[in-house]
């Protein structure tokens, strides 16, 4: 426990001093638990003797001094089209009085928000921050905290108090905290008897704790797995008022949303990140409309899920605290995961724990911030069909965007929002891009109204790529349907190029649109069936009278029966599918036929990617984020996520 | 630059307020008048123009000559957009759908003769959707200037509105108020549709759900609530009368 570290004492009297020293310093904002009603809160202190170490539990985590309810990311000009001003409000702040499972969360959220890809903002508010927690002196009816060992910590704050009769020990947890207690606190050096008082002050508390988990949290994710398809779920979100007010109050919740507002003279704006509940149905919806997670038992169970099974398969943690916030906060009460847990107790377990994740390294270029686009310029505009054009985008440093096929971007149009796009052109030395866009939301139709000259912003390239050295010696048999094509454009310019040409073998393009009118690059797919062994069918759905078509007509799996199999050597093929969901199922099951192992196929799978940067919590297909592991995923890897061809 | 487009608003039954909100952007007015005309607006200016691309319509349609002056409305704008609960949903006019109309009348007007008089020719209170296609709305009793200024901006700069589809407990949840069924009140937050900020309940009050319901009341999930925290249906059947009459779900426009 404490013993390695320093422990000092100091009185309720110089504990008051200390604080009230602090707020008349005026160099921290001076954060603490205050009363509400009956209820608690952390709040500006005005005065020491507001400041409340009894508490049970404040009614939000602390969490919103590190990820703000509404938060600034940016300011932005229209007028000069782009000057994004990022926000630098990283306050210097003291919190008191923070329970050691809040720290404990504190502490995982630093996992997600400060890993390869850091949140900048994130990470200039923990360092500004000093946090002194407090030992637990009341204990939440709701709160199982000592069942998940999370009711005491010996790290991960600054500086710990423990009330010891009427006086407090301060457990030191960083030079951070003991220059602040020598510039500020008269303190005493504490004694053998004193730190034996500290064990007995939480143990004796211990008994306070009205619920508890009997299943342990390491075996949370055995019985979740096992219990994906049980009636529990339904069962208890039957009774859910979808208001996600458990995920607002919880403390390991980190989901978020970024909106744009503009002025009424709309010549500045700002973009906000706002929390995001996944329990909402909107929250898994895509700009075409389409909503992933539909289902209420769906949304219930992918909520513990995250908690139990996602999130300890990836970053080895329980992202849950026992707070009890959330069986507080939910009104028919069914929120509680010491109720879910307990009541799968006794049924069957998995040992295939990480079941519904992917471990894969994703390689991460080095940016000074995840949030800010860079600053580019619309080059080229190519209209495609009535509904689409290609774009072609030039970065204003004139760097090369880099990347691979099958990477996306995000596009920032300032006022309008951000959306992903995936890349239609090869990598090249150039720095300019291209990408094709669809008009079926916001950001896609002010793209589709804006003209050469025009200004937007870029982030990326994100997510992986097309595995282009499995590809290597292999004969590539490339299926896409609608604007699918658009990604595996991009793969196709960079195998059919003259330099990467002799790198593959027989390459066999299939593809499909609903009518004629909506084939994509015609032009380029008459130099593509050039190409020395490349070859390529076409299909439409359907061809009205009047219209001009040579080629076949029916669903994409139309043109399988078409490929010579002398051309292909199904184990030496590699095959790659991007289209619409619908697409996939068929798609798959024909080159199992033709004995393509699941091995060797790749698919490109479309979800609402917002942050890009495996944070905001949209893109989730069981445990796996799009936006990280994928867009592009080997379909053995993904073919047991429920989620991913649902 | 492009030709602003041109604003009309106007009224029906209701309470003027909404518009007052409009009015009451003070300055801002002033920007709004940099990226709109407009062209008619009874309550704030004596002029008027037939000719206009976007009418904001507040109040709830009450009487033929009503219906017949919305239809005409409609006609002339590109886009229509309901202002305020009345509009929306038909707001605290639809009480008087509860009761005959010669009850209302006799109960309000007494013995003074109404009967054959134009004006008081009228049929259960309509939200516009009921009468005409609306296209997007600004909620609330009354309207929050914000919003208000959201789907002013968003139409101008060509962008659909986002007006939320979850409900008001989101953003009294971010508030950190105290739950309103912990003060022991019934509240409609949970099955309102959110974009006021919570305001009733971060200001003491429980929701009355001006801005419309997303969930029917009568769900297995409501009843789940009342049981738990004690209260009955009539709690509930009578906190949706006041905005909600008549309307077991507002529709989630997609």
């Amino acid at each position: 426990m404490g013993g390695a570290k320093t422990v000092k004492i100091i009185t309720k009297k110089d504990l008051d001093s200390f604080i009230s020293n602090l707020i008349k310093e005026k160099k921290y904002e001076i954060i603490g638990v205050k009363s509400k009603g009956e209820r608690f809160v952390f709040d500006t202190l005005e005065d020491a003797k507001e400041l409340r170490l009894d508490h049970d539990v404040t009614i939000l985590p602390p969490k919103k001094y590190f990820l703000p309810q509404y938060e600034t990311l940016m300011q932005f000009n229209l007028e000069k089209q782009f000057e994004v001003k990022p926000e630098d409000e990283a306050k210097p702040r003291i919190i008191l009085g923070i329970h050691p499972y809040d720290i404990i969360a504190l502490e995982q959220m630093d996992k997600v928000y400060l890993d390869s890809q850091k949140d900048d903002f994130y990470k200039k508010r923990r360092e500004n921050t000093i946090l002194i927690a407090c030992d637990i002196q009341n204990v939440s009816d709701r709160s199982f905290a000592a069942s998940m060992k999370t009711n005491t910590t010996d790290k991960g704050f600054d500086l710990l108090l423990t009330k010891i009769e009427d006086k407090y020990t301060i457990t030191i947890g960083s030079e951070k905290g003991k220059q602040l207690l020598e510039k500020y606190a008269k303190t005493s050096d504490a004694k053998e008897n004193d730190i034996k008082k500290i064990d007995a002050a939480r143990k004796k508390i211990l008994n306070k704790y009205k619920k508890k988990v009997i299943l342990p949290k390491e075996e949370w994710p055995s019985v979740l797995v096992a219990n994906y398809d049980s009636g529990i779920w339904e069962e208890r979100s039957d009774k859910c008022v979808e208001c996600s007010s458990c995920t607002m109050v919880c403390p390991t919740c980190y989901c978020y949303d970024v909106k744009d507002t503009v002025s009424l003279n709309l010549k500045n704006g700002t973009r906000t990140r706002t929390w995001d509940g996944c329990m909402l149905r909107e929250f898994t919806r895509v700009g075409s409309g389409e909503v992933f997670r539909e289902e209420i038992k769906d949304r219930y169970r992918h909520r513990y899920f995250r908690k139990g099974n996602y999130l300890p398969a990836r970053y080895g943690f329980t992202a849950c605290v026992g707070c009890g916030r959330c069986g507080i906060a939910c009104l028919p009460d069914i929120a509680d995961p010491c109720d879910v847990m307990n009541s799968l107790a006794h049924h069957p377990k998995s040992n295939d724990t990480t079941r519904f994740f992917i471990k894969q390294e994703t390689k991460v270029a080095e940016t000074n911030t995840i949030h800010v686009p860079r600053k580019a310029t619309i080059k080229r505009i190519e209209k495609l069909t009535d509904a689409e054009k290609l774009f072609e985008i030039e970065l204003d440093d004139k760097k090369p965007l880099g990347g691979m096929p099958g990477q996306f971007v995000e596009i920032s149009i300032f006022g309008v929002g951000e959306a992903p796009f995936g890349l239609a052109s090869p990598p090249s030395d150039s720095p300019t891009f291209e990408m094709a866009v669809r008009k079926v939301g916001n950001v896609t139709s002010k793209l589709h109204e804006m003209n050469v000259g025009d200004k937007i912003g870029v982030r990326g390239p994100l997510g992986n790529g097309f595995d282009i050295k499995a590809m290597e010696g292999k004969h590539l048999l490339l299926t896409s349907g609608g604007i699918g094509m658009y990604p595996m454009r991009s793969l196709i310019k960079y195998v059919l190029d003259k330099k990467n040409r002799k790198k593959f073998k027989n390459v066999i393009i299939l593809y499909g649109a609903k009518r004629p009118k909506e084939i994509l690059f015609l032009n380029e797919i008459q130099d593509w069936k050039k190409c020395q062994d490349t070859t390529c069918e076409l299909t439409v759905d359907r061809c009205e009278q009047g219209e001009c078509w040579s080629d076949s007509i029916g669903l994409i799996t139309t043109l399988f029966p078409k490929i010579r199999v002398d051309k292909l050597d199904s184990k030496n093929t590699i095959a790659v599918v991007v289209g619409p969901p619908v697409m996939y199922k068929f798609v798959i099951k024909s080159l199992q036929i033709m004995g393509i192992p699941d091995d060797n196929i790749f698919v490109s799978l479309e979800r609402r990617m917002k942050c890009g940067v495996g944070k905001c919590g949209h893109c989730q297909i069981n445990g796996v984020y799009v936006c990280k592991e994928g867009p592009v995923f080997n379909y053995n890897q993904i073919k047991n996520l429920p989620e991913a061809f649902e | 630059m492009k030709q602003k487009p041109r604003v009309a608003v106007f009224d029906f039954a209701d309470c003027e307020g909404c518009e007052l909100q409009i009015a009451n952007l003070e300055e801002e007015i002033l920007d709004l008048l940099q990226i709109v005309d407009i062209v008619s607006f009874r309550e704030v200016m004596k002029e008027h123009s037939d000719s206009y691309d976007i009418a904001i319509v507040e109040g709830s349609i009450m009487r033929p000559m009503d219906e017949q002056r919305l239809r005409d409305i409609r006609s002339k704008a590109k886009i229509l957009v309901a202002l305020g609960a009345c509009a929306c949903i038909g707001g605290v006019n639809k009480l008087r759908n509860q009761w005959m109309h010669d009850e209302v009348v006799r109960t309000v007007y007494g013995d003074v003769p109404v009967h054959g008089n134009k004006l008081f020719d009228v049929f259960k209170t309509k939200a516009l959707n009921e009468i005409v296609p609306v296209d997007y709305y600004i909620h609330g009793c009354p309207i929050d200037r914000d919003e208000f200024k959201h789907v002013i901006t968003s139409l101008a700069l060509g962008k659909k509105p986002d007006i939320p589809r979850y409900p008001v407990c989101v953003e009294c949840k971010k508030n950190e108020n105290i739950c309103q069924f912990e003060l022991g009140n019934y509240c409609l937050g949970p099955i309102t549709r959110a974009g006021c900020g919570a305001i009733c309940p971060t200001n003491g009050s429980p929701c009355d759900g001006c801005r419309g319901l997303i969930k029917k009341a009568e769900t297995e999930c409501v009843w789940q609530v009342l049981e738990r925290y004690n209260l009955s249906y009539e709690d509930i059947r009578r906190r949706c009368t006041m905005y909600n009459y008549g309307k077991e779900e507002c529709q989630v426009d997609e």
